[in-house]
Order: structure tokens, then C-alpha cells, then sequence
């Protein structure tokens, strides 16, 4: 079994001059029998000590007079020895290492020692999974961190957020820094294989040393490095299929379909004043024509094939059942990867590489992820004093994207929506009268478009843009990390460290000349992007211990710049078909360039004290400074501190069943700068030219030079605890973020010409406890069953806002409301005797004119009209508890993880299911089945009105009709392993062979089938790219 | 040892030194600060470009082009034009009369957005143009072109955002007035205030500007000719007839062009270099609105979903009026055949009465110049002026002037009262079909829709064929972002 250590133990080994005893022995896990690898073996009180080589072995010279070996290991139980020639060690694992170090700001601290709120997530936990994307791992794993679950084009990244939101207007995402510095790309560009650990640090103690941009919290993600005495080399190959994770809606088919768009069409003219009877005429002669659905899939003519009662003509059938558009788009998906790395290292070297190459095919056509990884991770120790390293990786990555992306949602050319959206009677190809198959000279099928009515996409043609479209990006990425560390007094030393993080993107897009935006000439763009991100610190720090004391100190400053390149060019005119490089197109359609550029300098200050292993201090200072505010008020102070208290160290403490006791809390302040403009505090012009007279446009957004720093203010209380020998552990912790100085965007009167301006204000805090528990059900000799669970339990509220309330989309800000509090019309259900939506009256309006609208409806004041209805509130997004469950059984080499995570409570304004069930705002559009419930005749008692072609912009206007209680249960990955027997990996000479399975989104249960209730955080929900459902079986082998 | 360890320290200290003192400044490239384009008359002038530009610029959605989108919207509005078929559903909504009744209409926002974004843009320039250094003829341009943008936008928004002015409906409540660059919320001012600022605002635009385009200038720069165009549109809203004729005359004899003879009318009215355009929005290829485009809509052969499935076609009615002999029959085509109506492509629609008035220059693109004004409606603003002032043989002179031109066979008529007007009505709805003028020249003249006995099908506009003088839906609502953020119209919304 591949373990995991940290190097820094071993740091700390020298080698013993002074030879009196020779130890040998193996050291084993208690837990499978086998060798423990890497575990340190040190001379008790000395730095004197060794590591075990790969089959656990050590040998050990010890100096005279010494008595007992410490063996110990990351992930089990330290235990003491007696001194003697040949030991043999079992070491019992536990869950909650006392030597675990953990990654915080610029450094790192025994788990011990932390007097901060952090989740760490190993390399076990990501091993296995079939994830491009290394922040999907973050999800359902630690409390308090709520992963929205995006996207499900291959290499998309979930959006992050640590304890609630913080912020209205600027970002709410965490700072991801990697190996020690910032890293502002996408962490598909990583490959997940190469990371060792993931640390979230939620509170102000363990991340005010980020500062300025700590306020949303902070992910720190640390790869490989090669281990002191272990070299090792592995392999691992990964092979999957993918496909769609969340059905589709239930929507009606085609022969219901025909007579609920009829009625839609009769019940309009029947409004617009004309008798029932001849309505209906008019309906059955329209309907399938061009003013109605625009295309007939029957046997019979277009004014035959609705009978005049409403119903389909019984001689009507189909001619051709072409009209699976979902089944077109998608396909089954491919997963493949490959990984191969080697390390190892002396004292005074270690070294990683990895070479990694993923290829993934979305679960819908041309959407695909294709990336190579490369990383080199080399450290030297050349003097006592010095100390150098470099970590260079480098990502290649080509993905074939599709346009379901959140800023473009009910476009023509997303596939979700299209697909969705069309009515099940428009065929994919065309049909000749007989309902055969329209062939090309080459006696290909074509493709039909333009037979469709206004609400079915009318001339456009997913399959067909899919297919002759390009949409890719080529990512170039390299990221370099390099330290150097002068030790020159004792417990004094300096680091230099130094990252620079390059991504260059180039976006190449085609667009056909026969359908969709590129036609009728076709047009080609190349956009490149390039982000370079250039980052140095300096770091001072000096450590002693004096009796039962211990101090560290630090002081630092640090320069980040950060660069942000455009070059954008398109041109139409397709001159030859097949090549869609710019210079085979005629006309320029745009072309232009820009440079932005984003700097932050900060001073840092870091003392941490320890007396006696019971209590722990710390304190932290950060003075920043961001280009994005006026000079005079760019710096901004931000601080904390924290202390914990280690109960059980306590001589009063007697409890044997208990191994471990702390409480902490922490205080301080960290700010955010980040989503809002890099000028912001800057009135602008944009460059527009009045055809080639040179032209400036004021920008919508109005500067503000006294704009700063907003800040979170959070205090934080836990209590953590080990029992029954450490079989139980567990955290309770209370959570009170504040965040105030927001960087609020207050919408200006339309009337003055701009839109916005940044100010700082606002306040609003995030309250919650988090749960977190962890405890081996059975612990048995073969056979181990783990849980571990978190629950997190969140209050967002508005404490302080510029005006009194901000409407803002289907929410409103309010003081003493939440950021997510849906501000909605009130459906109040249909009118039985007219069939109507009924919305509730605003009694705020006393105009005669509003007032005439309004009507009693069973002792409420309603209305048909939505422009007169009143707006109220209808429950918040945010789930009231949201967490995860970890079952891990352990049988002998056998072992099983499950992952389930949970969401209970929370409303989600379902678009995908509004627009299904708008009635028919114009014709062609696909309906729920949930349409067959509408209101027909008086008496009908529904929630659904009455199909009504005139009034469907009123009866579907927004409300609290749309919005679905979103609590889910899924269980997010399966993994299943099984390590070959060591006497058979022996055999073949290998030190492990590991096979296994893996599964993610393999089960949701939710409100309503085709639901995504984790799509967003604001609880909209978006024709977006539906997570994938993959399983995958690999192997692994460890030379 | 020491030795090199304190020079690896001197040395690891010198590479991460600290930043220079300028380190934080930022600028962006694409972009200039306020005080930079406000600090010299030619600067400034770049700033007018700006809202030449913003009039043809696209915003948010399809239907927010800027000027042109309002173009279409007033005919989609009116019974003059025709949708043929749902299309893809473009304009339908506002077709239907629902977008201004809604307060989250996407094409009511743009109407509202649009127009204070070019008094914005004009208030930045006329706080401070008087201060600026640089060349007084320039200065005296920039202002003028500057005060015609103010006045003509908040012309634009009265007469959609409040009443039709009349003597009973001048003192109700208009749109804000907008006279300064600021972003606190205005009350709205009376229909009448609306209106005398906008003569302000006009009548000493007119006073400032060039009376001929200086070279250099395009046609999207105003003129005097231009400037005393939109007076006479004002007028005409004000009923003013004698000012309205007045200023469509000056209008008229001042502009320099000529009207489009028979060949030219065929053109497809997407080139600025006509003769008788007198304010247009000229756009380059690589300033293409792609499928926002004017010519997206309402051309014949632009290959858009919207044109191949939804041609737009002119009300039959109306067309009937019509005299053989004049030209403008031609821009229809009651009975389109692939004959007599070839089109691009075969997946391109044909529909009765649909037009050929609009056409692309290019059928691969969208890009085309927008006639904002021609001179033949000076001539029909004049003529109409003086028949509703009575004056009828003026007016039979002055229509005859220009229908001539249209139409070989057209002899001066005779008519007077309110049967020349109609005549004058009539010419002025076939003249200008598609241009936008029929919504508001219904509502300052406190008429119906009427959709009814024509090729409207009640299908397609969801039954709202006819629509009383004077009724409330003849008022946009406010959009909401104005409510959300205006206090003062929020207590104020109309009815």
C-alpha cells in the first residue's frame, strides 16, 4: 500500500557519529500486515535516526545510553520501543495524526500547534477518482466548503465557496494558491495525480497572512516531492466511459404535443374576442401552417390535422419520427488517463517528476479534454545553511468546448437548450412528402432547419452547428516555483521565493456558412488570452525555545503582478471550404488588443507561541496595497489572532478515554479586492470609434476614487476532540464571519446615462456551526469500517445596505435578509372559472387604473396582470444544512470509499422547467408533462392555467411559481481498490500492484426529474452542460 | 563560509527587492480617464463620435441596436408594417404591444437606456466644453452637435414615456430631465418642460453647427439642415404648423442633397452616399451588430432566420393606395414568385405584400449605413404643417414637388382639408414605411391603431389588431431599473 509521509520529519534526522548499538528491524501496519514505508525511526531526545526503506526495514546505529526509538508515521499512532538488536514495530492507524503538519500562509505548522480553522484532503482522496479537475475533490469532504456543481464539460471546475458568501457585488471565490503561490487559472490545469494535499484555511488565524485576498477564504494546494531513502517509480492507467448524469425533464410527446399547442391557439383568439367555434376553425386551418407550428409530420394536410373538438385527426400519423434531438446531441463518452511519476531523494536531495496525459470525450458530441501534464520537483541542500529548490510543471491541453456555458444559456447554439427546448415535431433531417429521407447527391441525409415555428429555434440546427462548428481552446500553461533559503544564525534564516504562472490560451472558433451565427458567409475568430502571473516574497523568519517555551517570528513582504493579455480577431467570408485559418476569410469583422494589469504589494508580520504544548498563540499582521483603488486609500491593514488550549495536557485532566482535548478561537480581519474591475476607482472612456473617426464612449460603470478594501471580520470557536483511543474524532466549531466595507455595486437611475458605481457599502454576516465526525465503526483485525460526516449549518444576512432595498433579478437585498432571498411575484394558483394565472394583487397601488385590475378571489385580492402584482419574499437558495458522508470499509486488501453528499432545505427558481412550462409564448417550444394538468374548463381546480397563446408572457410570468425546494441526496463517487498480495507483487518484483473502480455522480435524488439543485449558488437554474456520470477501472503500479 | 552565506544572503535580497513607488499605478489600454478625454476641445470632439457611434452600437439583446432598434420598434408598433410569420420571434412581443407594457421589457429598456446614455455623453461634453482649450470653431460644433444629441433624445422619450402634448396633457408629468452629468435621481418634469428644453436644446444647436458638412465629416454628424429636420419633427408633435413648416422648409432648401430619382430609390436604403440622405449612421465592416443589425430585420435578402422565415411586408391596405405608376409600388410585391421576387436562397420564405425597400449590400453581412433622415420628409413635414394649418395650396404645391419625383403620372392635387391631409398621410406612411415614425405620428395625432381589414393576422398579433386614441397602453411603462433606482418614478410609474 503507497503511503504518504512529509519530508520535513526527516529534516530534522542527522546521522549519529558516536556508534554503541546496531538496531535492525521492519516496522508494519497494524491495520493490513504490510511494510510500512518512509516511517521515521528516531533515537528518543536525539535527532539521531533513520527512515524504513521500501520493505519497511531500517537499521539504526544509536548512541550510548540511549533507551527508547520513537516510530512514527503519518496516519498512525507514534509508539515508543525499548532499545534492542532487532525490533519488529505494528503501528495502529488513526485518523488524526498529532504530527501532521498542516499547510498554512507561507508555511507550514503541526496540526498540534494550529490555533486556526483548516480541512486538509490527501492524495487518497483524489487518487482514484476519475476528476480532471481537482477542485471537484473539495466537494462533500470538509465542512463548511459548498461546491456548486457547475458544468459537466470535460476539465470544467465546480465554483468554491468557504463558509457562505461574503460578498454582493465583488468575488466570493477562494484564493487558490498552489505550492506557495497565487494561481489565478483553472485547476484543470494541474493534474490531480501530481497534488499531494489540499488545505482549506477557513478562518482569519490560518489565512490573514494571504490578507487582502483571504477574505472568502483560501485553497492551498501543495504537490509531490520526491521522499528522503524512498525512491520509487509508478504507473497508473485509467480507463472510463461517461454519460449524462441528470435525465431530461418528462416533456409531452408528440401526439399530445399537436393538440395543447391547438388549444394554446384557440384560446387566444377565443381572448382576442372571437366565438369558441370559430376560434377553433381558425385554430385547426393555422395551426400546423406558418402562423402556428410551421411544420406537419402527418399523413394528412396541414389543415387536417387538428379536428375542430381539439383532437388529432384519427387518420392522422406520423410520416417520420426523427425528432430525438437529445439523442442526436449526445453520444457515449470516453475517459482515458495515463500517469506515470518517480521520486526519491538522500537528505540532501529529493526529486519528483511526473509525466501525465488525460484524454476525456464529453457525453455530448465535440465536447472533449484532452491534456498532457509534465512536472519536475527538485530540492537540494547543498551546505548546513542552504537550501534551493525548483517545481516546474507544464500543461498542454486542447478542449473542444460547447456553448452551455453560464453566460450563454438559452442561446441558439446551446446544445441543453436547443435539445430541450424544440417540440416533438421537428424532425433532425429533411423529408419528402412520403416521410422518406431527403438525400444529397452523395445520398447523405440532410439536414432540416427552416420549418419551424417561432419557438423552436426556427432556422437554426444543433446537430448541424455542433458538428460544422469549432469551438476550441489550446492552453499552453507553465508554472515555476523557486526557493532559496539562507540559514544565517541559528533559528534565523531567510527565503526567497519566486512564481511565475504563464497560460496562454488561444480560443479558435469556426462558425459554418450554412446555419447558425456564422452564416450566410461563415466566419472564423482567434482569440488569445494570455495571463501571466509574476509573484516574490521574502520571507524572515526565526525560531527558539527556551524551557517551555516556543516562538516563531516572521516578517515578509510580497509583490504580486499580474497580467492579463487580449488579441482578438475575426474575420467572415469563407473563401474555401476546410480551412477555417483567418487568412481564408475576406472581411474583417473585428480586431483589436488590450493589456490589463492588476498589482498588489503587502508587508506581513507573523509571531506564533507555545508554552509547554498546552497553550498556543498567534498573531498576524498584513498591510496591502491594490492598484485597484486611488492611491491615497489602496492600503489597507488587515490582522489576526488565535490561541488554543490543549485541555488534556492538563494535570486536572483525568479522563483516560480521552487522547485528545482542544478548544481554540481566533479573531481578525482579512479583505477582498477581487471581481470588480482593475480600475475600478477610475471614470472611463472606452475607445468607439464613429466609423473611422476616433471616438470615446463613457463606460457604464462610474469610477470612484475613494473606493477600498472590503473587509471580513471572523471570529471562530472549536472545540476538537480524540476518543476512545482515538477511535472517535470529531470538531465542533462555531463560525461568525462579518464582512463589512463591501464593494458594493449600487445601481444608478437608468436615467443618468450609466448603470453602476462601486462604493464601499454594506454589511453582512455569515453565522454557522460546522459538525464534523469521524470514527471507525468496526476496527477489527481484517476488517475496517470507517465514517466520517460533516454538516454545515449557514445563516447569511444583510446587517447594512447604500439605499434601503436593492432589487436585483429574483432577489432582493434588504436589511435583516439574506444575499440569496428570492424576491418573487406570488403565484396565487389559477382562477377555476376562467383558467387564469392569478397572481397577488399590490395593494400599494391605488391608481383607479391598477385597482381595476384587481379582483376578490376567494378572499384574496388577485390579479391576472403581473405588472400590478405584488412582489414578496419566498425563502433563500441557501440550504439551511448542507455536508457529506464518507463510508470507507477495509477488508484485508480490499477497500471501499463512498461519497454522498446532502443538501436540505433551499429553493431553486427552476428556468429549465419554466420554460417548459410557459404555455405556448409562441409556437414550437416543447412542454412538460405537467401541461396536461392545465385549466380547460370552469371548475378545473390546477395550479396550471389555461393554455392561452395571448397570455402566455402573463400566466408564465416570474414568480414564486418556478421555485423547487432543493434538497438532494447524491452519492457523488464510488471507489472500489484491491492491492495485490506484496508475495505476488514480490513475484513479478514490484513493490505494489493496486486495481480499482471508480464511479462519480452515480445516483441524485431530487424534487423534480431533470432538476440540477446544485447548478448555482443563487439558485437560477441554466441550460448549462449536466454533470457527467462516469465510471472508470484502472490500475496501478508502484515499482 | 560566512563569507558566502552573507553574499548569497546580499544577493537573495537584491532579487527580491522591493517594488518601485509606482508599482500599484495601473492604467488600462483599452480606455482613457475621464480627464483625459475632457481635457481639450478636440479630445471632446472624440467624445461626440462616441455617441455617433452609440447610435449604431449593439447593447444587450438582438433588439438593442442602438438608433435602429427604436426605428423598428416604432413601425413594429404601428399598421403599416407586417409581420408575415412568427419567425424566430424577434420583435413578435413588441409587435404585440407587450414589450412597453412590460417594465422588464428587453426592447422597453433599451429605448430608455439608449436615449440617457447619449445625454449622458452629451452632458459630460457641455459641462465643460466652454472651459476647454482648444479651437472655437470645433468648440462651437462639438456643443451644437452635443445640445442636438440632449434635445433630441429627450424628444424621443417624451413621446414614448408620457402623453401626447396637448393643451389638456401639458402639464402632466413627462420623462426626467436630464441637464447636468449627474447620477442622482431626477423627478419627472411636465410634457411641457420636456418639450421647451428640447427647443432650447434644439434651437441653439442650430445656432452653433455648420450649415454643410465640414470636409472630413460624414453624414452622422449633424448639420443645420439636420438640426432644423428634428425641429420639425418637434413642432409636428407640438402641433406647431407653422414652425413645423417653417423648419422642414429651412430644413430643406439648406440641405445641399437632392431627392433619389426612380433608379436610386431601388437602391435598398443602406448607403449613406445617397443624395438624399441628410443624418445617417455610417458603419464599417469591422463595426458589424451581426444579427442586431437594422438590415437583419428588415431587408428581404439578409440570410437571418428572422428575414427567411418572417420577410416583412406592408399593409395591404395601404398598399392599395398606391398609384401604378409610382415607384414605391415596386418596393412590394403582393404576390411574390420565384419569378418576381428572387431571393437567395431556396429556404428563404415568400409572403404576400412583403418588401424589397431594404436591402443589404452584401448578402453575407449585416453591415449597412441607417437612414435616421432623408430629405423627402422634410418635404412631407412641410406639406403637412401647412395643410393642418390650413394653408392647402402650399401644401398641394410642396407634395407635388416631391411626388413627382415618385411618381412621373402624379398631378397636383386638388384636394384640401382634411382629404389633403390624408393624401399627405398616405405618402408619408408609403414614404417612410419601415423608418420609423408610425407609432409616434399616431400617437401625436391622438389616433387608433387600427390593424383590422388588412394582412395583419390576428394570430401573429395575438389578437391586438386595434387600440383606442388616448388609451394607456399608448404609454412605455418605465422600465424597472429605473423604478428600482428612481424614486421619483417609482411614485410616478405610469398607468
Amino acid at each position: 500500500m503507497r503511503r504518504i509521509t512529509f519530508l520535513l520529519l526527516c529534516l530534522f534526522i542527522g546521522i549519529g557519529l558516536s556508534a554503541q548499538t546496531r538496531v535492525s528491524g521492519t516496522v508494519f501496519s497494524a491495520e493490513d500486515g504490510q511494510p510500512v514505508i518512509g516511517a521515521a525511526v528516531v533515537v528518543k531526545g536525539t535527532t539521531t535516526g533513520t527512515v524504513t526503506d521500501y520493505d519497511g526495514k531500517f537499521q539504526l546505529t544509536t548512541p550510548a545510553g540511549a533507551k527508547l526509538l520513537v516510530v512514527s508515521f503519518m496516519g498512525m499512532e507514534t509508539q515508543e520501543v525499548d532499545v534492542k538488536p532487532t525490533i519488529n514495530v505494528r503501528l495502529m492507524p488513526h485518523s488524526e495524526s498529532l504530527d501532521e503538519v498542516i499547510v498554512v500562509a507561507f508555511g507550514t505548522v503541526t496540526k498540534e500547534a494550529f490555533t486556526g480553522s483548516a480541512a486538509t484532503i490527501s492524495s487518497k482522496s483524489i487518487d482514484m477518482r476519475p476528476i480532471a479537475n481537482a477542485a471537484k475533490a473539495l466537494e462533500g469532504v470538509a465542512a463548511g466548503v459548498q461546491v456548486g456543481m457547475t458544468s459537466g464539460q470535460p476539465g470544467a471546475g465546480p465554483e468554491v465557496r468557504i463558509r457562505g458568501f461574503g460578498s454582493i457585488n465583488a468575488s466570493n471565490d477562494p484564493l487558490y494558491v498552489v505550492d506557495g503561490v497565487a494561481y489565478a487559472g483553472t485547476l484543470a490545469n494541474l493534474n490531480p495525480d501530481d497534488i499531494e494535499s489540499i488545505t482549506v484555511l477557513k478562518d482569519a488565524a490560518s489565512s490573514a497572512l494571504y490578507g487582502s485576498r483571504a477574505a472568502n477564504g483560501v485553497v492551498v494546494i501543495t504537490t509531490k516531492r520526491g521522499k528522503s531513502g524512498r525512491t520509487t517509480f509508478d504507473v497508473k492507467v485509467n480507463q472510463g466511459v461517461s454519460v449524462r448524469g441528470i435525465r431530461e425533464y418528462d416533456r409531452v410527446g408528440t401526439m399530445e404535443y399537436v393538440p395543447l399547442q391547438w388549444e394554446a391557439m384557440r384560446n387566444a383568439l377565443v381572448t382576442g374576442g372571437a366565438s369558441r367555434e370559430a376560434a377553433s376553425l381558425q385554430a385547426s386551418a393555422d395551426i400546423m401552417g406558418t402562423k402556428g407550428l410551421n411544420n406537419n409530420p402527418f399523413n394528412v394536410a396541414a389543415g387536417q390535422v387538428m379536428r375542430t373538438d381539439g383532437t388529432l385527426n384519427a387518420d392522422a400519423s406520423l410520416l417520420y419520427n426523427d425528432f430525438d434531438w437529445n439523442d442526436a446531441i449526445s453520444r457515449t463518452g470516453y475517459r482515458g488517463e495515463y500517469n506515470i511519476s518517480g521520486s526519491g531523494g538522500t537528505d540532501k536531495a529529493d526529486f519528483f517528476f511526473s509525466v501525465g496525459y488525460l484524454d476525456e470525450k464529453g457525453y455530448v458530441i465535440r465536447s472533449d479534454f484532452n491534456r498532457f501534464t509534465a512536472r519536475v520537483n527538485a530540492n537540494i541542500q547543498p551546505k548546513k545553511w542552504f537550501k534551493a529548490g525548483v517545481n516546474v510543471a507544464g500543461t498542454v491541453s486542447t478542449s473542444t468546448t460547447t456553448t452551455a456555458s453560464l453566460d450563454d444559456i438559452s442561446s441558439y447554439a446551446n446544445p441543453f437548450y436547443f435539445a430541450r427546448n424544440i417540440g416533438p415535431i421537428y424532425p433532425i433531417h429533411q423529408h419528402n412528402s412520403d416521410g422518406s429521407y431527403v438525400l444529397d447527391a452523395n445520398g447523405n441525409r440532410m439536414y432540416e432547419w427552416d420549418h419551424r415555428g417561432a419557438g423552436a429555434s426556427a432556422g437554426r440546427h444543433i446537430i448541424a452547428e455542433t458538428q460544422w462548428n469549432d469551438n476550441k481552446n489550446d492552453r499552453n500553461v507553465i508554472s515555476t516555483r523557486l526557493y532559496s533559503e539562507v540559514t544565517f544564525l541559528p533559528g534565523l534564516k531567510l527565503t526567497i521565493n519566486g512564481g511565475l504562472n504563464i497560460d496562454n490560451l488561444l480560443v479558435g472558433a469556426f462558425e459554418n456558412a450554412e446555419v447558425g451565427n456564422g452564416a450566410p458567409s461563415g466566419r472564423s475568430r482567434r482569440d488569445n488570452r494570455k495571463r501571466t502571473e509574476l509573484n516574490f516574497n521574502q520571507l524572515l523568519s526565526y525560531n527558539k525555545s527556551f524551557g517551555k517555551h516556543s516562538m516563531d517570528l516572521m516578517a515578509g513582504h510580497e509583490s504580486y503582478e499580474y497580467q492579463w493579455e487580449r488579441f482578438y480577431g475575426m474575420k467572415q467570408g469563407l473563401v474555401i471550404d476546410g480551412n477555417d485559418e483567418l487568412i481564408n476569410f475576406t472581411t474583417i469583422n473585428s480586431l483589436w488588443s488590450f493589456t490589463d494589469r492588476y498589482t498588489t504589494e503587502g508587508y506581513l508580520f507573523r509571531g506564533n507561541y507555545n508554552f509547554d504544548n498546552r497553550y498556543y498563540l498567534s498573531a498576524s499582521y498584513r498591510r496591502d496595497g491594490s492598484s485597484k483603488f486611488a492611491h491615497n486609500v489602496r492600503w489597507g491593514n488587515f490582522w489576526s489572532l488565535g490561541g488554543s488550549w490543549r485541555i488534556d495536557r492538563e494535570k486536572f485532566f483525568e479522563a483516560k478515554w480521552v487522547d485528545m482535548l482542544k478548544l481554540r478561537a481566533s479573531y481578525g480581519q482579512v479583505g477582498n479586492d477581487a471581481g470588480i474591475s482593475y480600475y475600478a476607482w477610475q471614470s472611463l472612456y472606452n475607445i468607439s470609434n464613429n466609423g473611422t473617426e476616433s471616438g470615446f464612449v463613457q463606460d457604464m460603470s462610474k469610477g470612484n476614487d475613494k473606493l477600498e478594501w472590503e473587509s471580513s471580520n471572523s471570529l471562530d470557536i472549536a472545540l476538537e476532540f480524540g476518543l476512545f483511543n482515538r477511535r472517535l474524532n470529531g470538531a465542533f466549531e462555531f463560525f461568525d464571519r462579518r464582512s463589512s466595507n463591501l464593494l458594493f455595486s449600487v445601481p444608478l437611475p437608468t436615467s443618468s446615462g450609466v448603470s453602476n458605481q462601486y462604493q464601499n457599502i454594506g454589511s453582512m454576516f455569515n453565522r454557522g456551526i460546522e459538525l464534523q465526525l469521524d470514527g471507525d465503526i468496526v476496527r477489527s483485525k481484517n476488517f475496517i469500517w470507517n465514517m466520517n460526516v460533516n454538516a454545515t449549518f449557514l445563516k447569511n444576512e444583510i446587517t447594512k445596505l447604500p439605499q434601503e432595498e436593492i432589487v436585483s433579478g429574483t432577489k432582493k437585498l434588504m436589511v435583516g435578509k439574506g444575499i440569496y432571498d428570492f424576491w418573487l411575484r406570488t403565484y396565487m394558483g389559477v382562477n377555476d372559472q376562467n383558467g387564469a394565472a392569478i397572481y397577488r394583487y399590490d395593494d400599494a397601488r391605488t391608481a383607479a387604473a391598477d385597482v381595476a385590475k384587481s379582483y376578490e378571489y376567494k378572499g384574496q385580492m388577485v390579479t391576472e396582470d403581473p405588472n400590478v402584482a405584488k412582489f414578496e419574499y419566498h425563502g433563500s437558495s441557501i440550504p439551511k444544512v448542507y455536508g457529506g458522508l464518507t463510508n470507507t470499509f477495509v477488508y484485508k486488501n480490499l477497500s471501499l470509499s463512498v461519497l454522498m453528499t446532502y443538501g436540505i432545505g433551499g429553493q431553486t427558481y427552476d428556468r429549465g422547467y419554466a420554460t417548459l412550462m410557459e404555455g405556448v409564448n409562441s409556437y414550437g417550444s416543447a412542454m412538460h408533462v405537467d401541461m396536461n394538468n392545465r385549466w380547460q374548463q370552469p371548475g378545473d381546480q390546477t395550479n396550471v392555467p389555461r393554455l392561452d397563446a395571448s397570455k402566455a408572457v402573463f400566466f408564465s410570468a416570474t414568480s414564486s411559481r418556478w421555485l423547487t425546494n432543493s434538497s438532494y441526496l447524491a452519492l457523488k463517487n464510488a471507489s472500489l481498490s484491491y492491492d495485490l498480495p506484496k508475495s505476488v507483487c514480490r513475484f513479478v518484483d514490484l513493490s505494489a500492484i493496486r486495481v480499482f473502480a471508480s464511479g462519480e455522480n452515480l445516483f441524485l435524488l431530487s424534487k423534480r426529474r431533470g432538476l440540477n439543485p446544485q447548478e448555482s449558488f443563487n439558485g437560477l437554474t441554466n441550460n448549462q452542460y449536466l454533470p457527467s456520470r462516469i465510471g472508470t477501472v484502472g490500475v496501478n503500479v508502484t515499482f | 563560509m560566512k563569507i558566502a552565506k552573507h553574499i548569497v544572503l546580499a544577493l537573495c535580497l537584491l532579487g527580491g527587492s522591493s517594488c518601485s513607488s509606482d508599482f500599484l499605478e495601473t492604467v488600462p489600454t483599452d480606455a482613457y480617464s475621464e480627464t483625459t478625454i475632457l481635457s481639450n476641445v478636440e479630445n471632446a470632439k472624440s467624445a461626440l463620435n462616441g455617441i455617433h457611434r452609440a447610435m449604431y452600437a449593439q447593447y444587450d439583446t438582438q433588439n438593442q441596436a442602438g438608433y435602429s432598434s427604436v426605428m423598428i420598434y416604432n413601425d413594429m408598433l404601428g399598421e403599416d408594417l407586417v409581420n408575415t410569420a412568427q419567425g424566430n420571434g424577434w420583435w413578435i412581443g413588441e409587435y404585440r404591444w407587450q414589450n412597453h407594457r412590460n417594465v422588464n421589457g428587453s426592447s422597453n429598456f433599451h429605448v430608455y437606456r439608449f436615449f440617457y446614455k447619449l445625454i449622458s455623453n452629451a452632458n459630460m461634453i457641455l459641462a465643460q466644453i466652454d472651459d476647454l482649450p482648444g479651437d472655437d470653431a470645433t468648440r462651437k460644433q462639438v456643443k451644437g452637435e452635443a445640445l442636438a444629441y440632449r434635445g433630441m433624445a429627450h424628444f424621443w422619450l417624451v413621446q414614448f414615456y408620457a402623453n401626447r402634448y396637448s393643451a389638456s396633457n401639458k402639464s402632466m408629468l413627462g420623462v426626467p430631465l436630464m441637464l447636468t452629468p449627474t447620477t442622482a435621481p431626477q423627478p419627472r418634469a411636465t410634457i411641457d418642460q420636456v418639450y421647451q428644453q428640447v427647443l432650447i436644446d434644439l434651437n441653439e444647436a442650430e445656432q452653433l453647427v455648420v450649415p454643410k458638412p465640414n470636409s472630413g465629416y460624414n453624414k452622422s454628424h449633424f448639420t443645420q439642415s439636420s438640426v432644423k429636420g428634428i425641429l420639425s419633427r418637434v413642432y409636428l408633435a407640438m402641433e406647431d404648423w407653422s414652425n413645423a413648416a417653417l423648419k422642414a422648409n429651412e430644413a430643406r432648401t439648406a440641405f445641399e442633397g437632392t431627392l433619389m430619382s426612380s433608379t436610386q430609390y431601388k437602391t435598398g436604403f443602406s448607403d449613406a452616399a445617397n443624395p438624399e440622405w441628410m443624418w445617417a449612421s455610417i458603419m464599417i465592416p469591422d463595426q458589424t451588430v451581426y444579427f442586431y443589425s437594422y438590415f437583419a430585420y428588415m431587408t428581404y435578402n439578409f440570410n437571418s432566420s428572422n428575414i427567411r422565415t418572417n420577410p416583412k411586408a406592408i399593409n395591404s391596405t395601404l398598399y392599395g393606395k398606391i398609384a401604378a405608376t409610382d415607384v414605391r409600388k415596386w418596393c412590394w410585391e403582393p404576390a411574390p414568385t420565384a419569378e418576381n421576387f428572387p431571393l437567395p436562397l431556396t429556404t428563404f420564405l415568400r409572403f404576400p405584400f412583403m418588401n424589397r425597400k431594404f436591402a443589404v449590400k452584401d448578402a453575407g453581412s449585416s453591415v449597412g449605413d441607417i437612414p435616421n433622415m432623408r430629405l423627402s420628409e422634410m418635404y412631407l413635414n412641410e406639406a403637412e404643417a401647412k395643410a393642418r394649418a390650413g394653408a392647402s395650396a402650399e401644401a398641394q404645391q410642396i407634395l407635388h414637388e416631391f411626388v413627382v419625383v415618385r411618381d412621373p403620372a402624379y398631378t397636383k392635387s386638388t384636394a384640401t382639408g382634411d382629404a389633403l391631409i390624408n393624401e399627405i398621410m398616405t405618402h408619408r406612411r408609403v414614404e417612410l414605411w419601415g423608418e420609423g415614425f408610425r407609432f409616434t405620428d399616431l400617437k401625436r395625432l391622438n389616433l387608433p391603431l387600427d390593424r383590422e381589414n388588412a394582412n395583419h393576422s390576428s394570430t401573429i398579433t395575438a389578437n391586438l389588431m386595434s387600440v383606442p386614441a388616448g388609451d394607456n397602453q399608448w404609454l412605455f411603462l418605465f422600465p424597472q431599473s429605473e423604478v428600482n433606482t428612481n424614486p421619483f418614478v417609482a411614485e410616478n410609474q405610469n398607468p
